[in-house]
């Protein structure tokens, strides 16, 4: 019992070094008050993670006893220029880039695509203006705090995208939420919150992206609330390459509502512990979810997803595919929950994860679910885990390939299959081209 | 207690009136646990020390634990300080007619024609009939002792077959396993050991008959199989209760031990009593059930077809500890009613080049819930392991429910998991089909969800299948409409 | 060119091949018939260095040099191809990359220059034409979803491609409707050359009917137990196989 208070004690640390510190900063986010004391509350009344918790069973947390995280300032980043990130740049991009450095908005390496008074665009932090009055009303509108982080987010948050699209607005050009961490003295923890409104009939696509200059230690801990109105259709692309060194949460929460189509492709690449928490909820009927993931993992990277697909409405479709590739001593975890509640009669839910292990000491625990309260539904979910087929090995060697480049070959292809969904082109081409390096090399 | 023995009795004579059991009547301890009691229960049974003593440190760890509360089901606290741990059948013959009984598990009977003691016979199968918690039957001793088979109730065992006892108890599910495994450790009355020496296949089925009677009498079973090097043997549990008003407990254990190039096979058809239309007065249902291959190419296979309790709660499981060695599981599970059940398997891949395979067939109708929960893990040693699982489940009716919670645990990258599992409605065309080839709604039904159990029911022997058959017949009866 | 010599082979612990001789020069075409089980894909496997199949005796040569020690990719580098029975999904693995990656490590390993894309673009339009594919299939993760004969065609494309020394086809022509065994067959026919060799590994006549070989050979219980020419193959359809393998005399 001890060492559960010791550890409450170490988030609460975090917390109040984080209160602190916007207690020292501006008061244009006075409205965001109740948000963070909600946040707060639930932060001092809610156990650390822990392996005896199910949502956790298999993702460590020790990292959490080593390192403090102190709370990062703004303040230094204003020196970096965009030369600085141009090898993180996409290429070819029209629409709105939001850069932020370290969790905090950097409108020096920001664009704003010209004449774009739709969508509206803001910051949490005020540096784009007022944040509408119908962002705010939507803020915290869905989240919940599942775990402590998402609450300590909700306490901590300082700064992060707001963007709304209006009523049958169309958003041609992909919208960019761009996330740079560099390296501080001592480890820092950062709480991006994104929030993402369409209103009915909206059309937009979304990338959203975490990389890092150097190799650097820090805790990013975002979370993000997409609400789908009627009708509208969101494409969210997101490719998180974090720092070899780093710890990456994202906690996601999209409400569908009726019609609503959400279509996701993620790459989680770097970090050295990463966890996606993705809660899906359709509100409405008819909406239809698409979800696409790769996780890869090697070295000690922890690679972890966790999907929790809520059909509470009736006749709403959901697709769920997330592939893991695996060397050296990288473990992959995967939650897959679909719940169909009771009345959510002609629900279409299928899931699948499939994994690659490539090396003796990589481990993956994988966890579909099914819960099922309503009869007229069509529910499947599939997993594997294997190494690579003997088959198709021997097939690309008999053609001449050597063995390392057919081992290559055929991750690259398993991978694709999820990469090939990602719309963009220049986010298609910098994730492929990041899996082509990793694969590169090969750890045993 | 005398008007418990006379209730019993009541209860039981038309249910059984095939059977041996009609002039038996039950000595019971007073509910409540203590370490009196297990002295007592030790000491009516004249077990050795050494037994008492195992007892004794099982109830001291019980104590330390808690009801486990990871699991779908939902039931009141159990009151342990209100079971009878102990119910003896003391010969007295006596009969009385019987109105109290619920037509309706009459009905069951009858429809499924239990088969009688000398039926079995004729068909080749031994009968070792468990009746509250004491074997008072045996048949078949002979041919099994030409064999060299010891098949005989496990209070028998520990008086003439002490070592054997001695060495294999508690080496599968240790009392230290989970909360019920600790207690029936502590407390438990009678059950069956069965011994197939090196080499010998086991010349017939062997078969248990577990009845639940007396009122408030918490069934305690431990079941010890043992096949050693190169034998095989199948054996058959069934289980059928009559009404009672109070929920009865029923944590029994079952310990296989495989050794090499052994086989053992175990079915089960469950039937208990589920409670009535309310959920009322049906068995709970906690079982352990592992086995152990301990040999290079042995196999252990579990069946079962659950259709009773009130709450089903079983994982029956396969250590796969040999090189080459098998593990399989074959469920059929069916809730109604108010009925939930929780089951599934645990497949442990220790061994190099170790196979197991899981189909489980869930069905749910009216608001009954069910979940299959199974764990595959292949540690780093399972060099080459294969696993395949196929969990289905069916729904009938729109307030029951389906959960499929499979873990998978891979450290071997040789090793290749695959996982399936569907959830859907019964085939709605299926039906209309033979409806409209004239069978009835409930014969439709029957008809599409035994093809839906196919897979499952051809790893029953013959018997138990045809039997389980008729039993899922019955219990989807009235499901639909 | 390819000269083997008292092969023994097994399978599983099993003995599949039991003393194999069987010598093939540049220019020819052999069939080797014989009915199931006799060993027949065993000896495709083995020529092209399949893992799970032990050579426990004699030898292969090829172009006068041991064939055993080497991996599959050194084989296909030095011109050997087999074209499966069933060839291999790949999902996710496009097919003109796969081409292309696969010629041109060929080349490497042989010391020829690589061909840039507009080079292997060009030569494998040529190709598709050659054997009557759908050029769209060239677009899609090798043979993922093609149908039995859209995957003969393929293999048929790589050789084509390729353009090995020594070609063996292992059953290519199971499963194919008269159309794509006859596309099949003006491929086989079309890399026909006095420099280059194919093994046609078959159960029935029907194919040989496409693709007239020089040499017959019938292989039965891990041995050639009859060689001679088409007129061999002819006999075989008639008479079955019993004949030869003595398991039927009677009937």
């Amino acid at each position: 019992m001890t060492t559960g208070e010791q550890r409450a004690t170490d988030l609460e640390k975090v917390l109040r070094r984080g209160q602190q510190q916007l207690a020292a900063g501006s008061a244009a986010d006075n409205w965001l008050s109740a948000v963070r004391e909600r946040g707060a509350s639930d932060v001092m009344t809610m156990a650390r993670p822990d392996r005896k918790q199910e949502a956790w069973r298999y993702t460590p947390t020790s990292f959490l006893d080593k390192a403090e995280y102190a709370p990062v300032v703004e303040g230094p980043f204003g020196a970096i220029q965009p030369a600085d990130v141009e090898e993180l740049m996409l290429g070819d991009q029209q629409g709105t880039c939001l850069v932020f450095v370290n969790g905090y908005y950097a409108p020096a390496l920001s664009r704003l695509a010209p004449g774009q008074h739709m969508p509206q665009v803001a910051v949490l932090s005020g540096q784009l203006g007022d944040v509408p009055a119908q962002l705010k009303a939507h803020l915290d509108g869905i989240a919940e705090h599942h775990h402590v982080f998402a609450a300590l987010n909700s306490a901590l948050m300082s700064d992060g995208a707001l963007l709304y699209v209006p009523r049958s607005a169309s958003v041609q050009a992909p919208i960019e939420i761009l996330h740079v961490s560099v390296g501080l003295d001592e480890p820092g923890i950062c709480h991006p919150r994104h929030l993402i409104v369409l209103e009915e009939g909206a059309q937009a696509q979304v990338i959203e992206r975490y990389c890092a200059l150097g190799e650097a230690v820090y805790f990013t801990n975002a979370l993000v609330e997409i609400i789908l109105r009627p009708g509208s259709r969101l494409s969210h692309e997101r490719l998180q390459e974090e720092s070899a060194l780093a710890q990456h949460l994202s906690d996601l929460h999209v409400r569908l509502d009726e019609g609503s189509r959400y279509k996701h492709v993620s790459a989680t690449l770097g970090g050295a512990w990463s966890r996606t928490d993705l809660r899906l909820n359709f509100a409405g009927e008819g909406a239809q979810a698409d979800l696409d993931g790769l996780m890869l993992a090697r070295d000690k990277q922890l690679n972890d997803v966790h999907l929790d697909i809520q059909h509470t409405a009736p006749g709403c479709i959901s697709r769920e595919s997330f592939k893991g590739i695996l060397d050296g001593r990288g473990k992959v975890v995967f939650d897959g929950r679909i719940l169909v509640a009771q009345d959510a009669q002609q629900t279409d839910a299928s899931l699948s994860n499939h994994n690659l292990m490539l090396s003796r000491s990589a481990e993956v625990d994988t966890k579909p679910q099914l819960e099922i309260y309503a009869d007229d539904v069509k529910c499947s979910h599939g997993t594997t885990v294997g190494e690579l087929d003997h088959n198709m090995l021997f097939y690309l060697r008999s053609r001449g390939i050597p063995s390392a480049r057919a081992r290559q070959m055929l991750c690259q292809g398993f991978a694709e299959e999820i990469l090939d969904r990602i719309e963009n082109p220049a986010l298609h081409g910098r994730a492929t081209r990041l899996l082509t390096e990793r694969l590169m090399t090969y750890s045993e | 207690m005398g008007s418990t023995a006379t209730e019993m009795d009541e209860l039981v004579a038309r249910g059984y009136e095939h059977g041996f059991v009609t002039d038996i009547e039950t000595d019971v301890i007073p509910p409540g646990l203590n370490e009196d009691v297990i002295r007592l229960i030790s000491q009516r049974k004249g077990e050795p020390e050494w037994i008492l003593e195992s007892r004794l440190k099982a109830y001291q760890h019980w104590l330390t634990m808690t009801p486990p509360d990871w699991s779908s089901v939902r039931h009141p606290p159990i009151d342990f300080q209100s079971i009878s741990y102990f119910a003896a059948p003391k010969k007295k013959p006596e009969l009385q007619s019987l109105d109290e009984v619920d037509p309706e598990l009459l009905a069951t009977y009858e429809k499924l024609g239990i088969p009688i003691e000398e039926q079995k016979a004729l068909a080749g199968v031994a009968v070792d009939a468990v009746f509250d918690s004491v074997s008072v039957a045996t048949t078949f001793r002979k041919t099994l002792a030409d064999a060299g088979v010891i098949f005989c109730s496990i209070s028998e065992a520990l008086q003439e077959h002490p070592d054997l006892v001695r060495e294999n108890l508690g080496s599968v599910v240790p009392h230290t396993d989970n909360y019920f495994a600790a207690l029936n450790a502590a407390v438990f009355t009678d059950g069956t050991f069965v011994y197939v020496p090196k080499g010998v296949r086991c010349p017939m089925e062997l078969s248990t008959y577990f009845r639940i009677n007396a009122q408030n009498t918490g069934q305690f079973e431990r079941t010890l199989i043992v096949a050693e090097e190169g034998s095989y043997v199948s054996y058959l549990e069934g289980c059928t209760a009559p009404q009672r008003d109070e929920n009865q407990l029923h944590a029994a254990v079952v310990e296989l031990v495989a050794h090499t190039d052994a086989q053992i096979k175990y079915s089960t058809v469950q039937n208990w009593y589920p409670g009535d239309a309310e959920g009322k007065g049906g068995i709970y249902n906690f079982v352990t059930k592992r086995g152990d291959c301990r040999g290079d190419r042995s196999k252990i296979s579990w069946t079962q077809v659950e259709t009773g309790s009130a709450i089903t709660w079983k994982y029956p499981s396969c250590i796969l500890r040999g090189n080459d060695s098998i593990g399989e599981f074959y469920s059929v599970a069916v809730t109604k009613g108010m009925q939930q059940a929780d089951t599934g398997t645990k497949m442990i891949h220790i061994g190099r080049n170790t196979r197991s395979t899981i189909v489980s067939k869930g069905i749910s109708a009216g608001k009954g819930q069910q979940a299959y929960r199974g764990l595959v893990r292949m540690t780093q040693r399972a060099e080459d392991a294969r696993n395949h699982t196929q969990c289905d489940s069916l729904l009938i009716g729109d307030r029951c429910g389906a959960h499929t919670f499979p873990y998978i645990e891979v450290k071997n990258p040789s090793a290749k998991v695959e996982h399936e599992a569907t959830t859907s409605k019964i085939g709605e065309d299926q039906l209309f089909y033979c409806r409209s080839r004239g069978l009835s709604e409930e014969d439709a039904v029957s008809m599409v969800v035994n093809g839906f159990c196919k897979e499952v029911f051809k790893e029953l022997p013959m018997e138990f299948a045809v039997e389980a058959q008729k039993l899922l017949a019955i219990s989807l009866e009235g499901a639909v409409g | 060119m390819l000269s083997i010599r008292n092969l023994t082979a097994d399978v599983d612990g099993k003995a599949i091949l039991n003393g194999l001789d069987l010598e093939v020069k540049p220019g020819e075409v052999h069939a080797i018939m014989g009915p199931n089980g006799s060993g027949k894909s065993t000896l495709a496997h083995v020529l092209a260095g399949r893992d799970g199949y032990s050579v426990s005796g004699g030898e292969v040569e090829f172009e006068g040099q041991s064939l055993l020690d080497l991996e599959p990719e050194e084989r296909a580098a030095r011109g050997i191809f087999l074209a499966f029975q069933y060839p291999v999904e790949l999902p996710g693995v496009n097919n003109a990359h796969f081409l292309k990656e696969a010629l041109n490590a060929q080349r490497r390993a042989r010391g020829e220059s690589e061909l840039d894309s507009v080079a292997f673009l060009k030569l494998i339009k040529e190709k598709i034409a050659q054997v009557s594919m759908q050029p769209e299939l060239i677009k899609r993760p090798v043979n993922a979803g093609f149908s039995g004969g859209e995957k003969k065609r393929n293999e048929i494309l790589q050789m084509a491609v390729f353009e090995p020394k020594l070609a063996i086809l292992d059953e290519t022509d199971s499963g194919l409707d008269i159309d794509a065994l006859r596309t099949v067959s003006d491929g086989v026919n079309a890399i026909r050359s006095p420099e280059r060799a194919i093994v046609l590994v078959t159960h029935y006549q029907r194919l040989l009917d496409y693709i007239e070989p020089d040499v017959v050979h019938v292989l039965a219980g891990g041995r050639i137990v009859r060689t001679g020419d088409k007129a061999l193959a002819k006999e075989l359809e008639s008479k079955g196989y019993g004949w030869l393998t003595g398991r039927d005399e009677a009937a």
